[in-house]
Parts: C-alpha cells; structure tokens; sequence
C-alpha cells in the first residue's frame, strides 16, 4: 500500500491531516519492511514534520508539531511490536499443531455410585440438623429383632431369611439397630442418620444380592409428626433425584413403626404417566418409614407419652440405581474399571 | 393372594375403575402388585358374542365322520347351524357358543366358515377355549336352567380381573377375598354383605370324638361329620374360583376347604373318617421319636413342640401346616371329618420353620387367625359340601376353652391429629373406624375380632385413621430446637481419605464383606451360607482387592488403582467380633507407589506413619513394611503377574495419630538454610531411621528432610551403602548463620555417627 506523494512544502503543513495519514499508514503496514519505509517517511530527516520541525519559529507550533511526533513515533513502537508479535505466532504455529489430540493422561479416580449417593444423604440430613451414625453390622438377635419389637412368628427371625453366627448373633438385617443404640446412649431429642451394609438371605438375582446398604433416619423431640416425616422425605428424594419430584405414602407394616407406611417417589423415566420403570404405577418403591412404635420407646426407657419420633430406612444402592439409571444391582458390585470409570 | 375381581364383587359392589381401587388399596390397605386378565378379551364389546345356547338337533356330519352338524338356539328365534368335534353332547344340551366376531381366549377372531361342505355359523365352545380351564376333551355342558340367548357372561366367567394383592405380616384379615371386600367397602363407603356360609339343618345327632389337650396351641376345634360324601370333580365355576385364585383343583370336598380358606381366611383340612382310628381326633403335641409322611410324601420326624392332629392311635396331621397321607380324602372316601379349627402362631411358625414347609395354611396361621372366624368357615364348607358332593351333615361338635374377647382400646382422636400432623374431625374418625368393624365408646374403641392381635393400642388405632388420609398428610419438618448436625472427626477424615485416594487416581469399589475363605483360621462362619464364596465374614479387604486387579488384568483395562473402605470382622473371642473400619488401595508400580500413596495421605491428613521392615503372608518378603496403623508393601509376586503396590490400613488407628489443629509455622520471616550431606552406613540400616534420628537431632530447626539418594557402587564398600539426603535449616525467630547451620550440621553428624556408625562422606 505504497502510496508516493510529493514532500509537502513547510508552509503548508497541516499537522492533524499529516497525523490522520500517518496513523492510517502505520495501521495500514502489514510488514517490518513497510513500517520502516513508513518511519523514513514520516519521521525521517526529510520527512515533512521533521522539515517543518526545523522551521518552526513559535513555541506553539514547536509544541504542537512535537506532540504529533511523539505520538506517532508510539504508533510506530506499537506497530512494530504487534508485527514482531505476529511474526513470532506464524513462526510458531508452523508445526501443524494438533489441539484435539488427547491431553497428557492425569488419573482422577472417582467415588463409587453408593458412596456418592451416601454422601447426598449424609450432606442433606447434616442440613437438616441431623448426626451420622455408623453401626456394627453383626448384631445381637437382642438389638435386631427384640429390642425393635419384633414379634417372635416375624418371618425376618427365620434362617431362611437371616444370615445367623449363632443362636443369638445375626447379620443385621437392616440399620434400624442403630435406633437402639443411638436412643441407649442419648436422651432425647435425637436425629440422626445411620448409614451402612446389612444382609438377607436372598438368592443372588441379577437385581437382588444378599448384601447391600441402608440409610436409617431417626428424629425424637416433641410433637414429631407423620407430617414431618413426609416433608422430611420429600426434601431427601428431591436432594437425591431433583425438585420436580413427587412422594406418596402407603400403609404398610413394620415391627418398630406404628403408624407404618412405605414412601413412594414419582418415576423419573416417565414423570408418573407409567412406563417399565415403575412398572405402569408411575411410582418407585424406596423403603420403609414411620412414627417410632411405643414398644421402641419403652424398650429403651423413653416416655411416648411426651415424645414421639419417626424413623425410616432407604436403600442407597436402589437410589443409586435410580439415579445413574442402572438397571440391575450386578453392575453396583462390579469392580470392572469399564463400569467405576463412568461415574 | 390372587383376587378374582367377581368374586369380590359377591361380596361389595365394586364399580369404580379397577385401576383407581388398586391405588386406593395400595395406599390405604395392601399393596396391589397388578391386575391379571384371565379368559377373552373383553373389549369392544367382545362379551356380547357370547351366549348361551340350545342344541336342538345334534347328528353327524354329512361328509365328515368326525365332526357333529348342529341346530342352536342362541335366541334369535332361527336356530344357527354350527359344526362341532365333541361327541359329549346331544339334543337338548344347553351350550356356550361364541358367535362369529368373538375374540376367544387365545386372540384369535372367529368367523362363520364352510366346515366339508357345511356352514358355521358359530362355536361351541371347550373350557380351554375360553380360559376356563385345560379341558378339550369336550365341550362345557352347562345347567339346563339357563335359557339359550342368555349372555354367556351371566353362567360363565369369561373374562376375569385378577387383582394380585400383597398384604402385610399384620393383616391376616386381608388373606382373604370376605376381608379385601370389607377394606373396600369402607375405603368407598359402601354397603358388605354379610359373610358367606348359613349352615343347613343338621340332619343327625352323631357324637364327633374331638379332644383338645393342648388349648394353648389350639384354641378352638369344631368337628364336623358327613355321611354319604361323593367325592367327585367340583363344578366349573368352583373349579374356575380355585384357578383364578391360584389354587390348583382336586376334588370337591378337598376343594371346598381350600374355597373356604381364601374366601374367609380360615384354614380348614378334611379327613377321610374311616381311616380315623376310632373316629377320633386329639390335638396334642407330638411325642419324641414319633413321625408321620404328609401329604407331599415326606416322613417328617416329629418332636415334642411340634402340635399334631392325632387319632386314638397316632398323629394323623401336622397341625395347621398339612395333612398326612393316610387319612387324605381319596375317591372312595364316603364318610367325612371336617375340622375347622384355630391354631396360635408361634406353634405353627416353629414347627414350620423347623421342617422348612410353608403352606397356604402356615402362612395364615402363623399371622394369626381371628379364633371366631371358625363356625363361619365350617357353616360355609358344610353348606357347599352339603350341596356339592349331595353329603348328609349328621353330627358336630365345637371344643374351645375361653376365647379372647373385643380388646377395648383408649382412643383420643385429638391424639391422632397430634401424632398424623393433620386434623381430622372426630366425627369422620368415628365414622371410618366404624366401618371396618369397631365399636366406638367415649373415649375408647372395641376393636373388631379379626383385627385383635393388631390392634391393640391407641397408636394402632391412629394408624386405621392415619391410612385413609395418607394422600392428604402435609409436608412439614420438625421444629428442631435443641439439635444440630456435623460429621464426627472420623466421618470427616474418612471423606479426606476417600477425596485423597480419588485425587491421586483411585477408584473406589464395594466388595462382598462375605468370603470363600479368610486367612484367619478363626474369622467368623455363617451357619447357613447361601453360596460358598459367601460364607465367611472377612477379616481383611486385601485379599477382595487383590481379586478385584486380577479381574481387571484379565479384562485388559489399563492403569489398575483400586481403594475401598469398608468394615473388618476380627474374632474377638465373644459373640461379636471387633468391627475395624480399613481402606485398602492395590496399584501398578509395586512397593515404590504404595508407599508413595501412603505418605501422600499421611501428609495430607497430618498423619504420622512410622515404617518398619516386616514380613506378611501377602506380601513380598522384602518389600513389607508395618505401619502403626497397617501394612504397606509389594504383593508377592505369586499372587499375581506384575508388581503391585498394596497397602491395607486401619482408619481408626491412621486418625489417631492425625494432629489437629495444624499450628502454623513461620517459613516466611527468615531465610532457609539448605545443605546436602551423604553418610555411609550398613546396608541393612534403614534410611527411614537416618532421617528420623537426624530430625530429632537438630530439632526444631531441621525442618525438612528430603532423600536424595542410595548409593551402594564402589567406591562404597562392599556391605555398606551411602545414602545422601538435603536438609533445611530455618528458625521462626531469627536469621540463622553460618556458625548457626554449622553447628545443626555437627548435631546430625553426631548423632547419626553415634546411633549407627555412620560416617559423613567428604
């Protein structure tokens, strides 16, 4: 973009149009060599300022025509630079370098399903004001059954349906033991969360396996009631598996509840219309709940009269499978790295 | 139970939509698991193609020897010629037919077609036909009294809704069509019949030999004697009861008792008489050593807690589980002894949980049947054999000592407002309470027999209140004010652990706590495992993770770092073993990157980890190392290809030795004084200890020890090795000089020279 023009004529130097054209010119240069070019034409000794520089004879002008230089003997700095600056990048993107290619390989390992879905519960309940519990997991038939109110014809007291050590050590069954325990140690009020491994004998399906998780709640104060529970559970399916759920209670029966009920979630496959899922109910099973029976309470020297409480148990392994959308309990024990990864 | 939908319909008028009761049922009564649709579809008005008809000429084919030509009355005043393969009818017989259009029970459509030469123009119809049952050996007969063009569907079930409810351990009530059909009339406010069964008259006064000697385990015994029993298939629409609830059918009195059971609850078993040894029955426990072959062909050995059904001779019945073979009504059985009794639970749940032989019957038992359910179960089964087997009712007797009375409850239902978080008027808690059977007085509640074991506190009675309304509880949280939540130091640290492990490239598993085989002798035994690979309860996780790398080594997956936390069982001598909480980590790149994991978490957590050189069955004979909280170390190379770091420890322990809080340090206010030094020393020293005793030498200044090297090439002599380190000087208080860093420098000298020989190389 060369453009010739005859040397202006001292006396008719315009200095801002001089300016104008020079800026554009060093905007305009797309090479060191035409910067250079540029610089002997408009800052070199012949140029027209430095002529008109040499024949100034009024402090104002001087001034003015010194301004003009400085600022484009910037404009020219910069315009090097940025040129330098180009240069160097097409210098450097010669390589044909490949930014898709996978990075250098840093190993993150992940938490496991269940632990993940423990954490969502134990973060929610520590939320709500709750403790964490953790239990043994071999237990007394005193603290699994008895102590629960477990009549003695219940079928869970059968070996059939129970892993026994001896007459009177079983695997326990479910985290309700941690109810005892946690109300032996503590006067109430009382709210806590017991989370671990428990064990039925039931034959290895690919959606049953003999052993598995639970998460217990417990809450004894005064005036608890079947409605706290449901609001409870509510906030704890929706922490599990979003706010656009729905739950439904049915009655149900358990030694150690008394009313009993079982917690229904909406289906997240279908959004409660029906569908495979949830078997055409547009609802999914999730455990056990109720309010805490009077035989609990008295087994453990606590006044149902002035407190009442509710407990439930929900399986972390069947809300994992819900959330991460596995359809069988198999992949849950799996310790194919195919399978961890993905989580 | 399976619930044929008409068959509650004998007992309340179900006409709501099936699939809004089953989400009442579900909700307020038992859960509902689905419908089951049995025989043709009735859809599109499908139903209305079938009818009853007349055959009024019946003869053979005119170019077929096997097929009958037929006229049927169906009621449309001109006869309709249908063909027919059966032979075991003729004139007369009153017939289902299905008309062309009709859907039959296997989804085919029927049409009017030339059969040889002859039109169709219909079917009658065999009972498989239609689903009624498996029978094609003919075509259903049926009773005269209906006239031809009546629609099919008034003489025969042909289509049938099965509802399959679950009910729970406390709801024996609910075993029953006669008890779903009073949940239903009073979830809808609607009117029950009365039970069904009205005994017919007596027609004799013969003594029935009962003797109960054992009231606890039987409370009640009614007898009852027939003569002239003809034993005998049972008609179709029993026989279709039975298939319909599930029930295979045998022969009618047999059948009759096993109605009775599902449509009022209460077991029943029948006798043959004649095999009774003096007509007797005794119900007594059973004598050591005694045995007796059931029903199903076992010989069961018997013991003293178990309550049998004697004759004047031996045990004849297991009582309230099954009958023994010998007394069984057979087709030359004449003379019937009815029993209709009431067993209590525990007897019968011991005794079948001992001989592992759960029956219909069992499972009602050991629920606990209502003991006045009894003369209503033997008025219904004396009714039905009386009229289907043509048998005289000639004697009866009713044994019991003092059955329980109504259990009076105190009921406040303000209480259940308080307790259900929701208030319903004490008027409409009355009501409901009413309809299921209750007596309600001020302040209290009779509660209805067949709900006494159930119901027997206030709570009880709020949870009959409480399950209607389920649908209307709100959602509330407790007002908690004297509670709070946080995680425990070793909940805490244990996220740490996993988020650490996560963080330096593991991944988590669960693995069974249960084992084929521990490396403790004493690790603890289920006394019936369900599989031999879990059978034992783990002592340690390594052997699982150790499994858990060979299977991804076998798939071929890449960069194998496992962890798991999870309990331990160790054999403590008493009936429970000690629980640990362990993490074990397995890894590629042998004893280097354990310890390197291990190291990783004790700085992380602010741990201290004191290595020791130690032996352990699994691991490499010179690449174990002990840790006061566990072991850290190379897997021995027999255990599996590879060089595998493994680490197994105790959480408990690892936090114990956790410092917190962290105090701060000041690093930043003086400069740093770095040396380097080399020592030589026996090969068999450990490094590990240099540096420990050089820390402890120049306290509190050396700040840091950091290895450099292990040098053991000439010039270094034989047996002897130089290990080279870099030690950091720094004071918090002041500018150290180079007299300051001298003399630190003697301190470790002379103490690592004093401790164990070591000599400074130049």
């Amino acid at each position: 973009m060369s453009k010739n023009r005859e040397p202006a004529t001292v006396a008719a130097v315009d200095a801002a149009a001089l300016e104008q054209e020079a800026l554009a010119a060093v905007a305009a240069a797309s090479t060191p060599a035409e910067l250079t070019a540029l610089r002997t034409r408009y800052l070199g000794r012949k140029s027209e300022l430095k002529q008109a520089l040499r024949n100034v004879r009024d402090r104002e002008t001087g001034m003015t025509l010194n301004a003009v230089r400085e600022r484009l003997e910037d404009a020219f700095a910069r315009r090097e630079a940025d040129l330098d600056r180009s240069e160097l990048d097409r210098a450097l993107s010669s390589d044909g370098f490949d930014v898709t290619l996978p990075g250098e390989e840093l190993p993150v390992g992940q938490l496991h399903p269940t632990t993940q879905v423990r954490r969502i519960v134990e973060d929610t309940f520590l939320g709500l004001g709750y403790e964490i519990r953790d239990d043994r997991e071999v237990e007394t038939v005193e603290y699994n059954f008895d102590k629960l109110a477990f009549p003695p014809t219940h079928s869970s007291r059968s070996p059939r349906d129970t892993f026994f050590l001896a007459d009177d050590v079983v695997l326990r069954t479910e985290t309700s033991p941690s109810q005892i325990h946690h109300l032996e140690a503590r006067e109430p009020p009382v709210y806590m969360v017991s989370i671990g491994r428990v064990y039925r004998r039931d034959a290895i399906t690919p959606t049953r396996f003999p052993i598995f998780h639970q998460f217990e709640g417990l809450a004894v104060d005064r005036g608890i009631t079947l409605a706290d529970l449901k609001g409870t559970l509510l906030h704890v399916m929706r922490a599990l598996f979003g706010d656009d759920r729905r739950v439904r209670f049915r009655t149900h029966y358990f030694p150690f509840t008394e009313p009993s009920i079982e917690p229904d979630v909406s289906c997240g496959v279908c959004g409660g219309t029906g569908c495979r899922t949830c078997k055409f109910t547009g609802w999914i099973e999730l455990g056990g709940a109720g309010m805490v029976d009077p035989r609990v309470f008295e087994n453990v020297g606590v006044d149902p009269e002035e407190w009442s409480g509710f407990a439930f148990g929900c399986g972390p392994e069947r809300a994992a499978q819900l959330r991460f959308g596995i359809s069988e309990i198999r992949p849950l024990w799996s310790t194919d790295l195919r399978v961890l990864r993905q989580f | 139970m399976k619930v044929p939908v008409s068959w509650l319909r004998e007992y309340v008028a179900v006409e709501m939509p099936l699939t809004e009761l089953v989400e009442r049922l579900s909700v307020a009564s038992a859960e509902v698991e689905g419908i089951e649709r049995r025989g043709v579809p009735d859809v599109d008005g499908n139903l209305g193609f079938f009818r009853v008809g007349r055959v009024l000429e019946a003869g053979k084919h005119p170019n077929a020897d096997r097929l009958q030509l037929c006229q049927v009355d169906v009621g449309e005043g001109e006869p309709r010629q249908i063909v027919c393969g059966a032979w075991n009818f003729g004139p007369g017989a009153t017939v289902a037919v299905a008309l062309p259009g009709a859907v039959l029970a296997n989804g085919v459509k029927l049409e009017a077609a030339e059969l040889r030469g002859q039109l169709s123009n219909g079917m009658i119809l065999a009972e498989d036909e239609v689903e009624l049952g498996t029978d094609h050996t003919g075509i259903m007969v049926l009773p005269d009294e209906w006239e031809p063009g009546t629609p099919l569907t008034d003489a025969l079930p042909l289509a049938e809704d099965i509802l399959l409810v679950e009910s729970t351990g406390n709801r024996p009530d609910l075993m029953a069509i006669y008890g779903i059909a009073r949940e239903v009339a009073a979830l809808y406010d609607l009117e029950l019949s009365p039970p069904p069964g009205r005994d017919p008259g007596v027609a004799g006064d013969e003594p029935v030999d009962v003797r109960v000697e054992d009231f606890e385990g039987c409370p009640r015994y009614i007898g009852r004697l027939f003569r002239d029993v003809r034993v005998g298939p049972s008609p179709a629409w029993l026989r279709t009861r039975l298939s319909d609830a599930g029930m295979r059918p045998i022969s009618n009195v047999v059948d009759v008792t096993n109605y009775v059971m599902l449509a009022l609850g209460n077991p029943l078993h029948a006798f043959d008489l004649a095999t009774l040894k003096e007509g007797r029955i005794v119900v007594r426990r059973a004598h050591k050593g005694e045995q007796l072959r059931t029903l199903d062909g076992e010989l069961r050995e018997l013991e003293p807690t178990d309550l049998m059904i004697a004759d004047a001779a031996r045990s004849v019945a297991l009582a309230g589980i099954m009958g023994g073979e010998e007394t069984e009504i057979t087709e030359s059985t004449t003379d019937v002894l009815l029993e209709a009794a009431n067993f209590e639970p525990y007897t019968i749940f011991r005794t079948s949980e001992r001989l592992r032989l759960r029956t219909e019957g069992s499972n009602r038992w050991e629920k606990g049947v209502d003991p006045h359910l009894a003369p209503q179960a033997a008025a219904l089964a004396t009714q039905l054999i009386v009229e289907l087997a043509g048998a005289r009712w000639t004697g009866k007797v009713d044994v019991h000592g003092d059955l329980p009375a109504r259990p009076v409850v105190r009921f406040r239902p303000e209480r259940a407002d308080d307790l259900v978080g929701l208030e319903t008027p004490a008027e409409e808690q009355h009501a409901r309470l009413r309809r299921l059977g209750f007596e309600v007085d001020d302040g209290s509640v009779s509660v209805p027999t067949w709900r006494a074991r159930d119901v027997t506190r206030e709570v009880d009675v709020v949870e009959e209140v409480a399950r209607f309304r389920l649908g209307d509880v709100p959602f509330t949280f407790p007002l908690r004010r004297a509670m709070f939540g946080r995680l425990t130091r070793d909940q805490r640290l244990r996220r740490r652990v996993e988020d650490i492990l996560t963080g330096l490239g593991f991944s988590e598993v669960y693995t069974p706590s249960l084992v084929e085989e521990d490396p403790d002798p004493g690790a603890l035994r289920l006394r019936e495992p369900i599989t031999v690979e879990l059978a034992v309860l783990r002592t340690a996780l390594l052997p699982s993770l150790v499994e858990a790398a060979r299977r991804n080594l076998e798939l071929g997956n890449e960069r194998i770092e496992l962890f798991e936390v999870a309990r331990v069982y160790e054999p403590s001598g008493g009936p429970l073993p000690v629980e640990r909480l362990h993490l074990a980590a397995i890894m590629e790149h042998g004893y280097a990157r354990a310890k390197g994991v291990a190291d990783a978490l004790a700085g992380a957590l602010k741990a201290e980890l004191r290595f020791t050189a130690a032996p352990h069955p699994l691991l490499h004979p010179a690449r174990a190392a002990r840790t006061g909280a566990g072991i850290v170390g190379e897997l021995h190379p027999t255990r599996l290809d590879g060089e595998w770091g493994v680490l197994e420890l105790d959480l408990g322990l690892l936090f114990e030795g956790v410092r917190e809080p962290v105090v701060y340090e000041d690093v930043i206010g003086y400069p740093v004084v770095r040396q380097e030094l080399a020592f030589v020393v026996d090969v068999d020293v450990p490094a590990g200890e240099l540096f420990a005793a050089a820390l402890a030498a120049a306290a509190p200044e050396l700040r840091e020890v950091r290895f450099l090297s292990d040098y053991r090439e000439p010039p270094i002599p034989a047996g002897k090795k130089s290990i080279a380190f870099s030690v950091a000087f720094q004071s918090p208080e002041r500018t150290l000089t180079d007299e300051d860093a001298a003399a630190l420098r003697v301190r470790v000298i002379e103490a690592l020279e004093r401790d164990f020989g070591a000599e400074l190389r130049g």
